[in-house]
């Protein structure tokens, strides 16, 4: 599964040096305006565990200057290890995938709404990459935490269920 | 030579906040006369990996990740008296090193412990600390006059701060000569070697030793 991520990642085309200046120009912003959305969000709790809150707030400043690195020296291996770096972290410290499911959808639509329609065009395949490939994330994760009381929405049934 | 039984109750003493039974430890190895590069690979390195590795799985707060990060770099003071023993400082080689991190780095055990390598090989090391703005660095370099400068970053967002450091230090002084390293070198991105010229990217404290000795 990680050898199909990676010939995925291989794909994806970094975006031009125009395109990565508007997104270093813009990101904290956009970041700012994405946090007070997910930190709005009911569901919060549910989706980041009790008490997750301060590193739901810190991830969503890290992740983009982490995309700002990434395009701009673009390397398909560290994208595709450090996103599971951060799932198995984040699912171990009680984060649902269907966070990034939700904090994802919430990058796009303000990276569509706030960035020009050429460079939006350059930086959504890897924004897409991201969404399309969570189940992927979630299975190479689930077999990394051994005894792990799996927080896929798929197997919950109130408390979780020990697999 | 570290045996396994020796590195678990290093780390269990670690894991519990023992200073004082961690700096037994360290003093022991050190009085056995354990090489200085081992004693940071094999203990301190390899511990501090691990405690990184038990936050990832919620083994671990980052109150008590922080705890043992703070014991490490202390328990790097006990090496001193060896990096500065009369012998190695006769044999110092005239030559000086300036090691920093990138700037927004706040990681800093690393670049410590490749400073004190350099100084235990007769070098005048000068750590000038995480999280240096670049043009205070330049200033220092200037100030200074390094035969060579050492940049460590650990966390992979922080590569633009250290590009934006490496270019500034080549844009400044041509000749000098600049190493890189870190853990954020760790899936990639060590073609920054070939971007910058008179770079060198250093994945190990073997490997900085073998270069030092070259």
């Amino acid at each position: 599964m990680k050898d199909e991520l990676l010939t995925q990642a291989q794909k994806l085309e970094p975006p031009g040096e125009t395109a990565i200046r508007e997104f270093a120009h813009k990101w904290e912003n956009i970041a700012a305006t994405g946090t007070r959305l997910l930190m709005g969000r009911p569901d919060l709790a549910k989706l980041v565990g009790k008490g997750n809150e301060q590193m739901a707030e810190d991830n969503n400043r890290n992740f983009p200057r982490f995309m700002l690195s990434l395009f701009s020296d673009y390397q398909p291996a560290v994208f595709v290890e450090t996103v599971l770096w951060v799932f198995r972290a984040y699912r171990s410290h009680g984060f649902q995938t269907t966070y990034w499911a939700a904090n994802l959808n919430i990058w796009v639509d303000l990276l569509r709404k706030e960035l020009s329609e050429d460079a939006w065009q350059q930086i959504d395949p890897f924004y897409n990459w991201l969404i399309v490939n969570i189940p992927i994330f979630t299975a190479i994760t689930d077999t990394d935490l051994p005894g792990f009381v799996s927080n896929n929405p798929d197997h919950l049934h109130g408390t979780g269920t020990q697999k | 030579m570290i045996t396994e039984s020796l590195y678990q109750e290093y780390l269990t003493l670690l894991l519990e906040g023992n200073r004082r039974e961690c700096a037994r430890i360290v003093q022991q190895l050190l009085d056995r006369d354990i090489e200085i590069k081992t004693l940071y690979a094999d203990l301190f390195q390899k511990s501090l990996y691990e405690v990184g590795r038990l936050w990832e799985f919620n083994k671990i707060s980052v109150a008590k990740e922080h705890l043992v990060t703070a014991i490490s770099e202390g328990l790097l003071n006990l090496v001193y008296p060896r990096l500065f023993d009369k012998t190695v400082s006769d044999a110092g080689n005239d030559r000086k090193v300036v090691i920093s991190c990138a700037a927004n780095e706040f990681h800093q055990v690393g670049g410590k412990m490749v400073a004190d390598i350099f100084e235990l090989n007769g070098w005048d090391s000068q750590f000038i600390g995480a999280n240096t703005p670049v043009d205070h660095m330049l200033t220092h370099i200037q100030d200074e006059k390094p035969d060579l400068v050492g940049l460590s970053v650990s966390v992979y967002f922080n590569m633009p701060a250290l590009k934006a450091g490496l270019a500034a230090i080549r844009g400044n002084f041509q000749h000098l000569d600049i190493l890189v390293g870190g853990q954020a070198f760790n899936w990639g991105g060590t073609e920054i070697s070939r971007q910058y010229s008179g770079t060198t990217y250093v994945p190990s404290l073997d490997r900085l030793t073998s270069l030092i000795a070259e």
